[in-house]
């Protein structure tokens, strides 16, 4: 670091050569830095920052059907009381750990079966590889119609198909029916995300070392001991941020129950975000819903603080 | 990155000789080779099997496609659902295209500004050590985990104080932003990897700090730059809970809320709403089969360190 050629400053970080300068004095030092990041903190600012300041401010309101938020009446944390003491908070978040964690856990095992059986040479592997992740970039909307057809009560594949071998009598009417409702909407968020955690995870085996595996199989440990000592602790990391975001998704997730089921029957596949979603819109009430926005929010706050811990490990070491 | 393996494995490593023998031919085809076949078999059919249902019913007329037990394979295979769709002179193919177009138009400028914006962000997140700089970078990062309905009612209210509600620009703002967290964490990546010593070099030469950015920086970065492109306008082109809020007017919506509206018209025409559901799916699933490294690449980037 000799040559310092960008006698600007910012090229090359000096930390060491003074200790802190104040605060105004380095912002004026940097303003130029600023000048590359500003269209973006704008775009946040209005799109990202304002919303969620409102939406903690809307959640201590009684707002107007009407939506002139000019006439919203303080109401202090009656929304949230509201919400926590009632039945149906109880029953859509048992739904909603329901949905999150069966698919989490089948997406990531699924993923994972996938990711270890590709991770060799063999014939048709690129175009195998391509077309389990076609349900991943596909519209969820197109998605869900299809998979509402297969499971049509009358004319779907999946009924007819297991009439035919015999399964059962009839076709099941699995949209309508509140025991088969949300398990058969699992099914369709795990077709649709499990090639995710799929390739994150082959994306992992890939910082495997080779040697490590042979050097394990020379000293005689089986196919199973040198997946469990060698490969898994190598793909901590990844299954990690994986099952992370695969959890903060699956908490998200509105599409699928929305087109495929709208919540019902009698609510069995209503989760959070669809309650949120027919709250605000559905029965205009902006103040509840939000109230209820703060409440995932703050679970999701929770869950992002181990999402960045886990995505800026050796970031931090890197860059201080 | 320290590696979590006992020494003695990493001893063993280095003081056995790379193996002349090749991987495959010390053991017979084990049970476990045999269990990873049955896995991707298992789950080529539950991957495949749905779309191909998807597109023997568009190619069914609707008497065909209710019928109980189903036609495996249709009696008498018709594109008249393609062609009702896609000719502009009927009802029914005038609105869908006219989805079509707004779906397109709309993804297409939300990711080209995406694009534009994010550049210049993830180089100064890369390059450049500005106080605050760290906690702005997690406040892009921490878009990621909240979902789309706290957004939507301050963002609903907000457009319409704008004036926005039922234009596309209230869509492509939005969409900007979905982008943008990932599109600066991948190109972060991008520049990082990029020597900053070929930037000196052409400052000695007398070329500005902007000007290394654009001539030197960008074009290796363009790798980086197709991936995030794609995927942002993937992300635009599948979107839905937006547009169902924001969009009212027939003529305005994108197309997964045309599919719904669509749905909701012809109920009974489901050969007629697979066809549609296959030609949404065409230009990204295309878009996904030409540019798949670049989009694997934005998915898994950041994730996996080496």
């Amino acid at each position: 670091m000799t040559i310092d050629v960008a006698h600007q400053g910012g090229a090359v970080p000096a930390p060491s050569l003074r200790r802190r300068p104040n605060l105004l004095r380095r912002i004026v030092r940097h303003w130029n830095d600023y000048a590359y990041i500003a269209p973006a903190i704008v775009v946040m600012l209005l799109v990202i920052g304002y919303p969620i300041y409102y939406t903690v401010e809307l959640s201590f309101f009684k707002t107007p059907p009407n939506l002139a938020m000019s006439q919203k009446v303080f109401v202090g944390f009656d929304n949230y009381r509201a919400i926590l003491t009632s039945q149906s908070f109880r029953d859509v978040t048992y739904n909603t750990l329901i949905w999150t964690v069966v698919s989490t856990f089948f997406a990531y095992v699924l993923g994972l079966g996938a990711a270890l059986a590709l991770n060799r040479e063999f014939l048709g592997r690129g175009v195998l590889r391509a077309v389990l992740l076609v349900p991943y970039v596909i519209s969820a909307v197109a998605a869900s119609y299809v998979w509402k057809w297969l499971y049509h009560s009358d004319f779907g594949v999946i009924g007819a198909l297991s009439v035919q071998f015999g399964f059962t009598d009839e076709p099941i009417n699995f949209l309508d029916n509140i025991y088969t409702a949300l398990p058969s909407l699992i099914v369709v968020n795990i077709w649709k995300e499990f090639s995710f955690a799929m390739i994150m995870l082959l994306a992992g085996l890939q910082t495997v070392p080779d040697q490590l595996l042979r050097a394990a199989q020379v000293d005689g440990a089986n196919t199973w001991q040198r997946f469990w000592h060698v490969t898994m602790p190598h793909l901590k990391g990844v299954s990690m941020v994986t099952i992370l975001l695969l959890v903060v998704t699956n908490l998200n997730s509105f599409i699928i129950p929305w087109i495929m089921t709208g919540g019902g029957p009698a609510g069995a596949t209503d989760i959070w975000i669809t309650q949120i979603y027919q709250m605000a819109f559905g029965r205009i009430r902006f103040g509840m819903a939000s109230a209820y926005s703060v409440i995932l929010f703050i679970v999701m706050m929770a869950l992002g603080y181990f999402y960045v811990k886990a995505l800026t490990r050796g970031d931090e070491a890197k860059s201080e | 990155m320290s590696t979590p393996i006992r020494n003695t494995a990493a001893m063993t490593a280095t003081t056995t000789s790379p193996a002349p023998t090749r991987r495959r031919s010390k053991k017979p085809i084990g049970g476990w080779r045999w269990a990873g076949r049955g896995i991707l078999a298992f789950l080529l059919l539950f991957t495949a099997l749905p779309m191909v249902w998807m597109v023997i019913t568009s190619l069914k007329t609707q008497l065909a496609a209710l019928q109980y037990p189903p036609q495996w394979w249709p009696n008498e295979v018709t594109f008249e659902n393609y062609v009702q769709l896609l000719s502009p002179n009927n009802a029914v193919g005038h609105e869908f295209l006219q989805y079509f177009w707004n779906s397109f138009y709309v993804s297409i400028l939300s990711t080209i500004l995406g694009v534009v914006i994010a550049v210049p962000a993830a180089y100064a997140f890369s390059r450049f050590r500005f106080p605050g700089r760290q906690a702005l970078f997690f406040s892009v990062l921490l878009r990621n985990m909240f979902p789309a309905v706290v957004f939507l009612m301050p963002l609903f209210l907000m457009m319409k104080w704008l004036g926005l509600v039922n234009t596309h620009g209230s869509l492509i703002l939005t969409y900007l932003t979905f982008g943008l967290p990932l599109s600066i964490w991948l190109l972060k990546g991008f520049y990082d990897n990029i020597p900053i010593q070929l930037e000196q070099a052409a400052r000695i030469d007398g070329a500005t700090r902007f000007q290394a950015f654009f001539h030197i920086v960008m074009p290796l970065s363009s790798p980086g730059i197709i991936a995030t492109a794609i995927y942002a306008f993937i992300m635009a082109w599948n979107e839905y809970v937006y547009a169902l809020t924001f969009l009212n007017s027939k003529d305005k919506l994108t197309l997964p809320v045309g599919l719904q509206r669509f749905f909701s018209e012809y109920a009974t025409n489901w050969p007629g709403l697979m066809a549609a559901s296959f030609i949404m799916s065409v230009p990204v699933v295309v878009l996904f089969l030409v540019l798949q490294k670049y989009f694997v690449r934005a998915l898994t980037e950041g994730a996996v360190k080496s």
